[in-house]
């Protein structure tokens, strides 16, 4: 049986490994696929705890199933903004949109 | 309950893990979504091995059916005329690998000494439980995320329309 070590270590490595993408890539888009891995690895530590702790069975799933919704709606948000932002300036670098300044 | 070798883990995680960095390394942005989905589907497989079938089978729909096609047409309805987008690696990237590298080993260590139970309670229930849950004890929070995925629709294709003249 795997400890549930293992999944918790799994879920921070894949957290840092999107964590990494954000930081060092420029793509807006990209950056967004690294956001989704972060919150992958949030979902598998949560499915984890639900799995392993003896108290609240299932509420884990639950919560899960709300970052899920959150999840398709920051996409839907964020690639609108990246397409119109590429429609008005031809440019998706983060470093490139001095124009979305307050 | 179905018991899963071990083994299924340790081959699923690998296969996380690496697809994880190739959505970072990739310099062909196709080829970090097509990564992505690849990643999806090992966690979907996860979800499996903790007894989260009906996660997983979510996971499969909004993740790799979804999320990941949105993702495929924003990248090929911006694409720059003038080949691959220049926008790799910057300056500040080994940097934050360095930073990244750092804070998952504290991570790791801390979680490695952390005293867990390490047997497997099979907690996640049937599908029954979770439903009674989301729609019962929490149909409210249920409702406000139905409001917050509405008010995402309306401000995507609002920020999406072009523009009249």
């Amino acid at each position: 049986m795997t400890p549930l070590q293992h999944y918790l270590i799994l879920a921070t490595v894949l957290f840092f490994i999107g964590g990494w993408g954000v930081l060092a890539r420029r793509n807006i888009i990209l950056i967004i696929m690294c956001i989704e891995l972060m919150l992958n690895a949030i979902n598998i530590a949560l499915v984890a705890f639900s799995n392993y702790s003896p108290h609240g069975a299932g509420l884990g799933e639950v919560f899960v199933f709300f970052v899920f919704a959150l999840a398709a709606a920051e996409v839907a948000i964020g690639l609108a903004v990246a397409i119109a932002q590429y429609r008005l300036r031809e440019k998706l670098g983060v470093d490139e949109l001095h124009d979305m300044r307050g | 309950m179905t018991e899963f070798s071990p083994t299924a883990f340790y081959i699923l995680a690998f296969m996380v893990v690496v697809f994880a960095i190739g959505v970072v390394s990739f310099k062909n942005l196709i080829h970090s979504a097509l990564s992505m989905v690849l990643c999806f589907i090992a966690v979907a497989g996860i979800y499996i091995l903790l007894h989260a079938e009906l996660i997983a089978a979510a996971q499969v729909l909004i993740y790799v059916g979804a999320i990941s096609i949105l993702i495929i047409f924003a990248i090929m309805l911006t694409r720059h005329r003038t080949g691959d987008l220049k926008l790799f690696f910057s300056r500040q990237s080994w940097l934050a690998l360095v930073f990244v590298a750092v804070a998952t080993i504290v991570f790791t260590a801390v979680l490695g000494s952390a005293n867990y139970r390490s047997e497997s309670l099979a907690q996640n229930p049937e599908d029954e439980k979770i439903a009674e849950l989301v729609f019962n004890s929490y149909a409210f929070p249920f409702e406000v995320v139905s409001l917050v995925l509405l008010v995402a629709i309306v401000g995507a294709v609002l920020l999406a329309k072009r523009e009249k003249q």
